[in-house]
């Protein structure tokens, strides 16, 4: 044993030179990809480079089972196997270790997020439920997006990519290293056209524009410890098509657009101890801040805003929605059938309609803005108690803030208190058992115990099969539980029942006593590594079940949300990374998923076959290319397929490194993007980029 | 007489040379050597190491005296063996062109070329403290047969070594990827360094590979998953993957044979023909490497290194 015969030679004439630090200690090292307690896929540097994406989202393509789409051209969604078409709920993402999903709607903006992809070092994607390790909302995978460490960022690097669709994007970025710590400073924009039409052939309002700043530091404070910290900022406007429909026929004035002006703000900061080369920890806490401020204007007639119709509505929404859809109708003759007390109200709101200028137009502001906050400490301590035996231990808290007058009807907070173990024994070369539980505490849903145990299988140290079973809950997030949805129009045009706001009579209350959904995770799996062949290949059969499983869709009309659903999602997915020589790098991926829920919106997220395949060469003489096809079979009913060529040519003059870079999009296919609404006018899309650093 | 008496008398004969020998050696101290260890800096694992030394030669007069204690070189006896153990002790040496044969120990190729250029000045030889360029291939070669592409980094004090490292990498078929670190507070060059290598090969470079470097090294080539193999034991204790090493009994066994010869026949360079492997096991764990089998490893390179 290397540990027992080292500190032996220390008395040695011969060996007692100059005292180092153990760097790579038990509790740094990580598992071997044999090892690994799951399903895991790494998108390294160079993927990320060659892909020529300008978004996380699209990476994501790279990755089997993920299903990748689009609500706008600033929305991407994203979900792993399926479930929720326009929100990333069951995912957990975060970057450097900071959990990125919305406190309040609990959804993740990929267009948001305040990171450049110029800074990302490589994404790593656990496929599949870890709460243990990354928290509760990790209940189908995790995207975990690690910024390239300010050691590795040193110099000036500049970058501008301009194309068709108004794509427009910069980036900018110094590091610098002293004596005890490395900065690196970064500003980027993006902007976009987004999709170009939507499905009557009307021009498609989702563009987006968009800067950041960010400031990553890492500070050697002495042998033992050391800090990370990082400000990030975002601001934007990201475009949202008008969709404002008047209730009440005969209304024709309305808005433009419900464009959104989007910030971002995070900061973390993360103090790392290693007392000994068995034992460190690390405690990280963070703040972030989502903005997203829309107002936009509404028009309807009067009798919306009437007192006596909104609480028609409280009483029975059904037949509110009744009387209002047929307003016209009913104020011919008198008050659909119903009780004294519905028919009393509705008369009331017919005779505003008739006599009181009910059915008049007016116009106001409709404000959706949103403010969400997040405050989280996590402390972790990973303690090697053998060569053969790891204990990982922490905590965490976090509290979230919701604060809107649209959907909470003011502000709405939560706490949440997780405890987490887990705990890796190696009882023989070949064998591997990794489990571990958290506890979590949730002020708003109550508490949880989720297990997790996984049986690895080494051949040898590269070839390794592994069977997992993992239990994982996600609690009801803010908006589906707490919902108190009603709108409230300011800066009427006329005044409305004496005001010059009014409260919209719709308004939609979430149950508050919804449950968590479980997931139950099982997973056989193989990854290996063919060393001769620079092959790595790994392979994933799961069967998943999702219980209690919220699923309705989030709209303001009768919204009620319940445990009542479920679904189950079943198949088999394969990656393979073969470095065929030291020009040739090719990728493959695969899934294929059946997917049977008990709502059928819950499926329709799911690609029976989806997958991706790419070749990667150095040509020689600093010329690349790179091809990638990606591919999957309707995406709510929409296939997708797509072939994407980048060919860069580098140039290095003395110290300065100029790359230039032409990347084209093809469509294959003549579908909308998931929806109807999400069109192109071209099917492929030009776009070149420079790149300068020095 | 037959052949197996006549065999009985030469072995009695034999017998009776040898003790007449033996008897001659103690009776005569003229016939040992005078064998004198000396550093600036005396320390315990110096003193351990006289003590073996002479535990190793016990014919012989092994003494260490302090280098502040010493006379000028030539003003020694010329039939002193002089044995160096640090690098003030090289510059008295070399102080006087005239001086007993000394050997000098824990020095390295780029030490000794800091020093002394491409001089060989007489009666000196220098063994080699850095491990041989050519057996931390072959242990490259040995625990990782499908890596080719060897990086090295190197130093404007170091460059000279590469030539020799390519010479001995071509007919083992691999390929030295060279990137100069000139500036060690920037990491640039290793990041495009880790892109175009399967494993990084130390050179032992103070310069390159020091307490201050270290962090960053292993974690960053961590990072692309590259191992390092060397330059030295101390970086394996780091995280480095693997390195050959001679220890103290090695360097016993080596001066053990150099002192049975004439000074005269004494190598003007020479890297130590006894030398053992260590490896991380942990290290090569995470990176999906078998363990190093550190004895077997040991043999099979010595084994390789034995000339036809």
């Amino acid at each position: 044993m290397l540990l027992c015969s080292l500190p032996a030679l220390a008395d040695d004439l011969f060996l007692d030179g100059q005292p180092l630090p153990q760097v790579l200690t038990a509790t740094r090292l990580k598992q071997s990809a044999a090892a690994v307690p799951g399903s895991m896929t790494v998108i390294d540097s160079e993927l990320i480079k060659a892909s020529g994406a300008r978004d996380v989202s699209e990476l994501l393509r790279l990755v089997p089972g993920m299903m990748v789409g689009y609500t706008t051209g600033n929305q991407a969604s994203v979900n792993y196997h399926g479930t929720s078409a326009s929100d990333a709920r069951r995912m957990q993402v975060l970057i450097d270790g900071r959990s990125v999903y919305r406190a309040g709607l609990a959804t993740v903006d990929w267009s948001d997020i305040p990171v450049a992809m110029e800074d990302i070092e490589r994404i790593e994607v656990f496929r599949g439920p870890n709460t243990v390790s990354y928290g509760a909302n990790a209940l189908m995978a995790v995207v975990n997006i690690l910024t390239r460490s300010p050691t590795n960022s040193h110099g000036s690097r500049m970058k501008v990519t301009r194309g068709e669709r108004g794509i427009n994007d910069f980036y900018a970025s110094q590091g610098v290293g002293w004596e005890t710590g490395d900065l690196r400073l970064s500003l980027s924009g993006q902007q976009d056209d987004g999709f170009d039409s939507n499905a009557v052939g009307a021009d498609r309002r989702d563009g987006r524009r968009l800067n950041r700043f960010s400031l990553a530091v890492s500070q050697t404070l002495n042998a033992q410890q050391s800090l990370d910290w990082q400000l990030n900022v975002k601001e934007g406007t990201n475009q949202r098509p008008y969709t404002y429909t008047p209730v009440f026929d005969g209304i024709s004035e309305h808005g433009s657009n419900s464009d959104i002006t989007a910030k971002d703000y995070a900061g973390s900061l993360r103090w790392n101890v290693d007392f000994n080369p068995d034992h460190s920890l690390y405690i990280q806490g963070s703040a972030q801040q989502w903005d997203r401020r829309q107002i936009w204007k509404a028009c309807d007639a009067k009798v919306s805003f009437s007192p006596q119709l909104t609480q028609l509505w409280q009483l029975n929404p059904n037949y509110a929605e009744r009387l209002a859809r047929n307003m016209e109708t009913y104020s011919q003759g008198s008050a659909p059938p119903g009780s004294a007390a519905e028919q009393a109200l509705a008369n009331q709101v017919l005779d505003q309609w008739k006599h009181q200028g009910g059915k008049d137009n007016v116009c106001g502001d409709i404000d959706q803005s949103t403010r969400e906050s997040r405050y989280d400490l996590e402390l972790q301590d990973t303690l090697s108690l053998s060569d053969s035996l790891r204990l990982l231990t922490g905590f965490n808290y976090r509290y979230d803030r919701a604060d809107s007058d649209t959907y909470f009807n003011g502000t709405l907070d939560d706490t949440t208190w997780r405890l987490f173990g887990q705990l890796e024994w190696r009882p023989s070369e070949h064998w591997l058992l990794q489990g571990g539980a958290m506890y979590e505490d949730t002020h708003l849903s109550g508490h949880s115990l989720t297990p997790r145990v996984a049986v690895n299988y080494l051949i040898n140290p590269r070839h390794g099969l592994r069977a997992v079973y993992s239990e994982a809950v996600r609690s009801p997030d803010m908006f589906e539980n707490n919902v108190n949805w009603s709108y409230r129009v300011t800066n009427l045009s006329s005044p409305t029942y004496g005001q010059n706001s009014g409260q919209y009579f719709v308004v939609t209350r979430g149950p508050g006593n919804l449950d968590k959904e479980l997931m139950r995770s099982r997973e056989l799996g193989y990854n290996g590594f063919f060393a001769d062949l620079g092959l790595n290949v790994d392979v994933k059969l799961f069967y998943d079940e999702i219980t209690d499983m919220i699923s309705s869709p989030l709209r303001n009309n009768q919204y009620i949300a319940s445990n009542a659903n479920s679904s189950r999602f079943t198949g088999a997915e394969s990656q393979l990374d073969w470095r065929v020589s030291n020009a040739d790098r090719l990728r493959l991926t695969y899934a294929y998923v059946d997917a049977s829920s008990s709502n059928p919106l819950d499926k329709a997220q799911t690609a029976r076959n989806s997958g991706s395949a790419g070749w990667l060469r150095e040509w020689g003489q600093g010329w690349s290319s790179a091809v990638f096809y990606y591919g999957d079979d309707a995406l709510n009913q929409y296939r997708f397929q797509r072939v994407d060529l980048r060919v860069a040519k580098r140039i290095a003059v003395a110290k300065t490194n100029v790359e230039l870079a032409g990347m084209l999009q093809q469509r294959l296919d003549n579908q909308p993007t998931t929806w109807a609404d999400n069109n192109y006018d071209h099917r492929h899309v030009l776009y070149f980029s420079a790149e300068l650093d020095f | 007489m037959g052949d197996q008496s006549r065999m009985t008398l030469l072995l009695i004969l034999l017998r009776w040379c040898r003790g007449l020998l033996a008897g001659l050696l103690l009776a005569a101290p003229a016939w040992s050597a005078d064998i004198l260890l000396t550093a600036a800096q005396d320390s315990a694992g110096l003193q351990a190491f006289t003590q073996a030394l002479a535990h190793q030669r016990p014919d012989d007069q092994v003494t260490f005296t302090p280098l502040r204690d010493l006379p000028a070189p030539s003003r020694l006896p010329s039939s002193t063996r002089l044995i160096l153990l640090d690098l003030p002790g090289l510059d008295w040496r070399l102080q006087d062109a005239q001086g007993p044969p000394t050997l000098v120990l824990r020095i390295s190729r780029l030490q000794a070329r800091q020093r002394m250029g491409n001089t060989h000045p007489a009666k000196i030889s220098l063994l080699w403290s850095d491990p041989p360029l050519e057996r931390q291939l072959r242990l490259i070669a040995s625990i990782l047969p499908q890596a080719h592409r060897i990086g090295v980094l190197y130093s404007a004090d170091s460059e000279f070594l590469l030539r020799e490292l390519m010479q001995f990498a071509k007919p083992m078929g691999l390929e030295i990827v060279p990137q100069l670190w000139g500036d060690t507070n920037d990491s640039r060059p290793l990041q495009t360094l880790f892109r175009n290598s399967d494993v990084l090969l130390g050179l032992d470079d103070p310069q390159l590979y020091n307490p201050k470097t270290v962090k960053n090294l292993l974690l960053s080539s961590y990072a692309q998953q590259l191992p390092l193999v060397g330059p030295n034991a101390g970086f394996v204790r780091a995280g480095s993957l693997a390195s050959t090493y001679s220890d103290q009994p090695d360097w016993l066994a080596v001066l053990d044979r150099l002192l049975d010869h004439a000074p005269a026949k004494w190598p003007h360079t020479l890297y130590p023909e006894h030398f053992k492997v260590v490896g991380n096991p942990q290290v090569a764990r995470s990176l999906g490497i078998e363990q190093v089998d550190e004895a077997a490893v040991a043999a099979r390179l010595a084994e390789g290194e034995k000339r036809p």
